[in-house]
């Protein structure tokens, strides 16, 4: 405690902080609490009216079909949460151990995609999941599965754009952490008599637990606002949360209505953050939370 | 002598092109304390690493406790490795850390805690920090840790790869006590890699001196200190004083020696007084600093005379150490006295210095 009143009184460290303080007041929780503000309006003949009354938000909680969308997002993120991680996290290692020698050319590779425009990607896969596309072809030429999968305009769909649009984020944190582990470890570990699948069990993979969870963090974040792939690869059969809020704004003309789904899912996205942060904290010996 | 637990013969190991070691062979006794000494870069680590399962063999054979060790993974080994920066696990508490080759070989919690718990007692270690993780501990205490881990699996062989380097003086000093008595209680062969030659010295039973990849002299203590094999292993130690020196008939024969640069008669060296690794090039005479004093008048029969300048003096308590500028010789001559209240020459003084060639050591470059 001593040592932020100390922080608080040095000058030179409030003026070095201040800039970005104010951008973050002024763009980002300004906006916040007049989003918050807004839903405590009403519209009438789509005209904003500045009252303060609880309608959106009654007409929010009696209405199912909100939170069937809102919770096939959550659900939809921790899917991609959990199958990024295992895209991302193999590929990590593999650029930390067998393809450290080509490590810096294919992480080049991974950045080239990952700078392509998001729109042009997720079109792109269109070419690959109709019906008469690249997948389709490649099964049906290797005589698997039946003749035509339906893959685009399904839930699959977008979920394959999520994956491909976000594990590069995962990745590139969890090469971090794995290229930061002392190789003597590990040789340590062989040394005390353990196999290579248990030295990656008892040191690597908890060496690597920051970047796991900062990849996992950001995967989750990134995909709740998802509205490319859903609307692109998704086609709009199951809209997700962002297709929600944007029709309320856009279509339905019901700035209220969007605004009080727009805290919803940052509440929702907010309690599952929570949630998983006190289940790593609560296995984490609280002597080695304060050495991280 | 009884079957060595390790022997390793005609080890030869190349990093694609560069090889780092050229056929280099070793013995390790059951219970010895062993010492591989050098310069950075003369393949010593190489050869613990080798010895560790952690590099493989290029050619020769490497067996442990009898069993040829080619293809014979670290996890398997007999050894057990302390590392140059310990390489503690840092998410596993300090039970964890040592208990960890216990929980390998499955034993029981109760058995593993007991053991733990020993450890930490034969370590001198505070049963508090149990539940510590290495990083709160002081860099003896993650010391006493390692070594701690490496031997509670009661390993046939410990591995110590310049485990003190990084330590301070004072904190070396009892590490080094402490790692002696825990050798001779323990009666675990020990292979230390250092490039401290008096480390080396204080600790081991055998030394192997190695120099760019290959063997220069194998040998205790005192033989390393007072027979080494050439210039190079006795430069190894501390300070010392080669005198270029002339050398005429055989060693049968007796070996004459004298030099332009000293007021005195050519001398026969005694055999003991040679080493046996004598070979073409140049030879000097080793004069160790504790055998070459002042002179007051003229040198006394069998004794060796230089005049120099005093360059600098340094009072080092129980010794006074002198270094000497002698015309003709590229270092200045260094001498320790025994330590007196009165200085016996001051910085630019004159002198003569005089020592016995009979009792110097012939040795070649």
């Amino acid at each position: 405690m001593k040592s932020q009143s100390k922080t608080w009184n040095d000058p030179v460290l409030v003026a070095a902080v201040a800039p970005l303080a104010i951008v973050m007041l002024v763009f980002f929780l300004v906006p916040l609490a007049m989003t918050a503000l807004l839903t405590f309006q009403t519209t009438q003949y789509y005209r904003l009216q500045w009252t303060w009354d609880l309608t959106i938000w009654t007409e929010i909680f009696s209405k199912p079909h909100y939170w069937t969308i809102m919770l096939r997002t959550v659900g939809m993120a921790l899917i991609c949460v959990v199958i990024s991680i295992l895209i991302a996290f193999p590929t990590a290692y593999a650029l930390t151990t067998r393809l450290k020698t080509y490590s810096a050319q294919i992480q080049i590779l991974i950045i080239f995609a990952f700078l392509t425009d998001a729109v042009l990607k997720t079109f792109g896969w269109i070419l690959v999941l109709d019906r008469q596309g690249v997948a389709n072809w490649l099964l049906s030429y290797l005589g698997l599965g039946p003749e035509a999968m339906d893959i685009l305009f399904t839930p699959t769909g977008t979920m394959i754009g999520m994956v491909y649009n976000l594990a590069v984020y995962p990745m590139f944190t969890i090469y971090l952490s794995l290229a930061r582990i002392d190789r003597d470890l590990v040789l340590a570990s062989y040394d005390a008599g353990a196999s290579r699948i248990r030295t990656f069990f008892e040191v690597t993979l908890p060496l690597s637990r920051p970047g796991l969870y900062s990849g996992a963090v950001l995967v989750f974040v990134l995909s709740l606002g998802a509205f490319l792939e859903p609307k692109v690869l998704g086609g709009g059969t199951s809209p997700l949360a962002s297709e929600l809020i944007r029709q309320s704004f856009e279509t339905r003309v019901n700035w209220p209505l969007g605004a009080a789904l727009t805290i919803v899912l940052i509440v929702i996205g907010a309690l599952t953050l929570a949630l998983a942060a006190a289940f790593v904290f609560r296995r984490t010996p609280a002597a080695r939370r304060e050495l991280a | 002598m009884a079957t060595p637990i390790i022997d390793a013969s005609h080890i030869v190991k190349d990093y694609g092109r560069v090889r780092a070691l050229h056929g280099v062979s070793l013995e390790v006794g059951a219970g010895e304390f062993v010492a591989l000494v050098g310069p950075s870069g003369c393949g010593k680590t190489t050869l613990l690493k080798i010895l560790a399962g952690f590099e493989d063999i290029t050619e020769g054979r490497l067996e442990i406790e009898g069993k040829d060790m080619r293809g014979v993974p670290a996890a398997s080994r007999p050894t057990r490795m302390v590392f140059q920066k310990l390489a503690l696990f840092p998410h596993k508490t300090v039970a964890q850390n040592i208990g960890f080759p216990l929980k390998l070989q499955k034993f029981d919690r109760a058995e593993i805690d007991r053991r733990v718990v020993a450890m930490l007692e034969l370590m001198h270690l505070n049963p508090d920090y149990l539940d510590r993780f290495p990083a709160q501990l002081s860099g003896g205490e993650q010391q006493r840790v390692a070594l701690a881990r490496a031997l509670v699996s009661h390993p046939g062989v410990l591995l110590l790869d310049e485990p003190m380097s990084a330590l301070d003086a004072k904190l070396k000093k009892s590490l080094q006590a402490e790692l002696k008595k825990l050798h001779r209680e323990l009666g675990t062969s020990f292979v230390l890699v250092t490039h401290d030659l008096e480390e080396a010295m204080m600790l081991a039973d055998k030394i192997c001196v190695m120099r760019a990849g290959r063997m220069v002299q194998i040998g205790t203590p005192t033989d390393i200190y007072y027979r080494p094999a050439n210039m190079f292993v006795a430069g190894f130690i501390g300070e010392t004083n080669f005198l270029p020196v002339d050398v005429s008939g055989t060693l049968e024969g007796g070996l004459t020696v004298g030099s332009p640069l000293v007021a005195g008669q050519p001398v026969v060296m005694e055999s003991g007084n040679v080493s046996e690794f004598l070979g073409e090039g140049n030879k000097a005479l080793l004069i160790r600093p504790e055998s070459i004093g002042f002179l007051a008048g003229e040198p006394g029969p069998g004794q060796w005379m230089l005049t120099g300048v005093v360059e600098e003096y340094f009072i080092k308590g129980s010794s006074t150490q002198y270094r000497v500028r002698v015309a003709g010789l590229d270092a200045p001559v260094v001498m320790d006295l025994p330590g007196s209240f009165e200085l016996p020459a001051q910085v630019g003084e004159e002198v003569r210095i005089g020592f016995e060639p009979m009792r110097a050591f012939l040795l070649s470059e």
